[in-house]
């Protein structure tokens, strides 16, 4: 399994869904180097990956870009991250995003039949996510929402 | 959620935590979660998929992570909450959840679960898996610990 394999089919699918549900155009993509820590910008959805393969999908952006797209979405006005409508966008948005890229993985990889679990939302300040497998590289989408950041952890199951 | 899904988390923590030194660990109050916010700045969490859905997090506060991680690598003193503690606590998650999966599995339920993740940070705000979370509060030495339990059925 390499990086083709496994991030791609989710920057495709954000790629897709963004354009699709809230008319949001990405303008840039590009690779960003991660330490031992995924380090969030203030709000992250993830979605666990079970089957085959395990591991995580990670959708992060600033909590200002996450009360923006709530607004996309529900065309309501949101002032603070605090609210639980500007959470369940969110893990709406990683939901159809992961389960996009997951019917494109397992159409792809015979007998991986990745299955998700529902997402969880997380949001506060100097945030950081440690997995023992995570991708040394992040991907950044530039939008003008601000900047989504996506990493994808993936291992083969014993 | 049905009490006996709970009740195979309480057992596979305490009985994982007991093996790996923590011995004075014991449940001290169970309800359902009906704020967002948490005190605690490091959680833990893990997904399952199966015949239950959902996500279990484990969480605590910084200094109690630390005498936890301190503790299962043999009293090595943990001055920093770096790689080191962090890989230990995942893997206390990672093995209680799998003693909790066979539990689980003696009662005809299957399930398959990811690997941990570790959410370090502060002022934090959370939603685990978008329904009821029952959280599961527990005392050791080390401090307190909470166990947040979000599963459809």
């Amino acid at each position: 399994m390499d990086l083709a394999q496994t991030i791609a089919p989710f920057v495709r699918a954000s790629n897709h869904v963004f354009k699709q549900l809230l008319d949001l155009n990405i303008n840039k993509g590009q690779a960003e180097p991660e330490g031992d820590n995924f380090v969030s910008q203030g709000f992250t959805v993830m979605v666990g990956l079970t089957g085959g393969w395990q591991g995580w999908f990670f959708l992060d952006m600033s909590q200002d870009t996450a009360i923006k797209l709530a607004g996309l979405m529900t065309g309501e006005a949101y002032d603070n991250v605090d609210n639980e409508e500007v959470l369940l966008a969110g893990a709406e948005i990683a939901n159809i995003i992961s389960g996009n890229a997951l019917t494109d993985i397992n159409n792809l990889n015979s007998g991986v039949s990745i299955r998700l679990t529902p997402p969880s939302v997380f949001a506060g300040e100097g945030m950081s996510m440690f997995n023992v497998k995570l991708n040394a590289y992040s991907v950044l989408l530039q939008t003008d929402a601000g900047n989504i950041k996506i990493n994808v952890v993936m291992k083969e199951a014993k | 959620m049905d009490v006996k899904y709970v009740n195979a988390f309480i057992a596979g923590l305490i009985e994982v935590s007991g093996m790996l030194g923590i011995n004075s660990l014991a449940r001290t109050g169970l309800n359902k979660r009906d704020h967002l916010k948490t005190e605690n700045d490091v959680n833990i969490i893990l997904g399952l998929v199966g015949d239950l859905k959902g996500n279990v997090v484990l969480s605590m506060q910084e200094t109690t992570a630390m005498k936890v991680a301190s503790k299962m690598m043999g009293g090595m003193p943990v001055t920093e909450f770096d790689v080191m503690p962090k890989s230990a606590l995942c893997e206390l998650s990672n093995m209680a959840n799998g003693r909790s999966a066979s539990e689980l599995e003696k009662i005809g339920v299957m399930t398959s679960i990811t690997p941990p993740t570790l959410i370090h940070g502060r002022n934090m705000i959370s939603l685990i898996s978008q329904v009821e979370t029952v959280v599961v509060q527990f005392s050791a030495q080390e401090g307190g610990l909470e166990l947040n339990i979000a599963i459809e059925d």
